[in-house]
């Protein structure tokens, strides 16, 4: 059974076509990687899944709830995927620990109690449980990601969403935040991943898609596609980022 | 000529009644116009376009009139129109907080929307509604924005209340005049009205520095 499912999917953005028709079942359990050169709509189409962004045609349906119900609906998507962005956007005025603690509490309505043990739960998972009483300010970059990590893990999601998840990040800062993530695929959470590290793509991944202006240029295996890329554009792109 | 401090002893009481009227009205106007404040700067922020054209509509009327032109017809024209009678004191609160609440619904506007977009959306993405995301986030990132231009208000309206002298509203500026109506010492009288309004403003400032200090803009 599929939990997300993109059926026709437009999306413009004012005259500018991003998405176009595009077709795309994702099943539980698959980590789902996606590239492609900026602009090919890779952002917006995880954007689309939380309904951060309204879709202009078509239908969107995740874990069984259309993106174009009712708002309450859209926050039941919400609460279902969890997100992480590239720049992290940690609440600054909250301690790490008050972040991750923030959606059991203020969305799962859980006393403060429980809501703090799950938290530093989360935040040892994540290899942070010192740094709990730290602002963000005060974490570095790869921390903070692990941070928003765990605080996206708190509302308890069955599919996370990772935009650019390392892309603000210094080299030796990257390879934390994508233990993280493999450890969390490797407990068979549901991930969709748009990212240019094509090694994760190959260690962690179980599907690649290529983007190109708004349409799935390419869906596979990844060690398939990135040892022998059929596609023209496709090999044009991993020499540049290889 | 001799500064005569004996004349500022014998003013005193009465400049303390006029001081506690004002400070009754700049009080009231304040907590009044940051409901307000808040109420229509948010409207203006998020609300669907017909709460926006009303907040905007209000805060339009209100900056484009002067505050004395606004007390005068709430006091004498608007029992004339609508059969409302109200005493000085109450028109004067009414004023007070109808425009402060306007040029604080800029203030609240501006500093909500100055917040990173991608904080909403991190409060969104986990699944709040809108209002629980601009409570419990951006509201509190945004107050200490607002906090150096709200002092600026907060002065303002202070200071604003002397204009309710027009209506015969008994605070401070309008017992210096009757004071001085009846020693004619402007220099003694006025000096001590000045100084009374320097403590209130003084005091202000020092609030919101300790305020300001305790939650830091982030």
């Amino acid at each position: 059974m599929s939990l997300v499912e993109f059926k026709n999917v437009t999306k413009n953005f004012g005259p500018i076509s991003v998405l176009k028709d595009v077709d795309l079942n994702i099943g539980i359990g698959e980590v789902v990687v996606l590239i492609g050169p900026s602009g090919s709509g890779k952002s917006t189409l995880l954007r689309c899944i939380n309904a951060l962004e309204d879709i202009n045609g078509g239908d969107l349906v995740v874990d069984g709830i259309s993106v174009r119900e009712s708002r309450a609906k859209v926050r039941l998507i919400r609460q279902e995927a969890g997100m992480v962005f590239q720049q992290f956007n940690l609440f600054p005025q909250m301690t790490a620990l008050e972040n991750v603690a923030f959606g059991p509490r203020r969305v799962r309505n859980l006393g403060k109690a429980e809501a703090t043990e799950q938290a530093t739960a989360l935040l040892a998972k994540v290899g942070l449980a010192d740094r709990g009483h730290h602002y963000p300010s005060e974490l570095s970059g790869g921390q903070q990601q692990r941070v928003a990590i765990a605080r996206a893990l708190a509302v308890k999601p069955k599919l996370m969403l990772f935009d650019e998840p390392t892309s603000a990040l210094d080299p030796e800062l990257r390879h934390e935040v994508l233990r993280v993530m493999q450890s969390l695929a490797e407990e068979g959470m549901t991930m969709i991943v748009v990212t240019h590290e094509i090694a994760f793509a190959r260690q962690v991944g179980t599907r690649l898609i290529f983007m190109e202006n708004g349409n799935i240029a390419v869906d596979g295996d990844p060690a398939v596609l990135l040892d022998n890329p059929e596609n023209p554009r496709l090999r044009e792109f991993l020499q540049h980022v290889h | 000529m001799e500064f005569d401090w004996s004349v500022v002893w014998q003013a005193l009481p009465e400049l303390f009644k006029g001081a506690r009227l004002t400070v009754l009205i700049a009080l009231a106007g304040l907590a009044g116009g940051l409901l307000i404040g808040i109420g229509a700067g948010l409207m203006r922020a998020y609300g669907n376009a017909a709460l926006n054209s009303v907040a905007f509509l209000y805060i339009e009327i209100i900056r484009g009139t002067p505050i004395i032109v606004q007390v005068m017809f709430i006091y004498f024209a608007l029992p004339l129109m609508a059969d409302i009678r109200i005493n000085p004191l109450m028109a004067a609160i009414v004023s007070i907080v109808f425009n402060a609440g306007a040029y604080i619904a800029e203030i609240v506007r501006g500093s909500f929307l100055s917040i990173h977009k991608g904080l909403k959306e991190a409060g969104l993405a986990l699944g709040l509604p809108l209002w629980k995301v601009l409570v419990y986030v951006i509201g509190p990132l945004a107050f200490r924005r607002m906090i150096p231009a709200l002092g600026n208000q907060f002065i303002v309206s202070l200071k604003d209340t002397s204009l309710f002298i027009v209506i015969g509203v008994g605070e401070l500026t309008r017992q210096g005049q009757e004071i001085m109506a009846a020693n004619f010492r402007a220099v003694e009288i006025w000096s001590a009205v000045a100084v009374f309004y320097l403590v209130m403003t003084g005091t202000l400032t020092l609030v919101l520095r300790i305020t300001e200090k305790r939650m830091p803009i982030l």
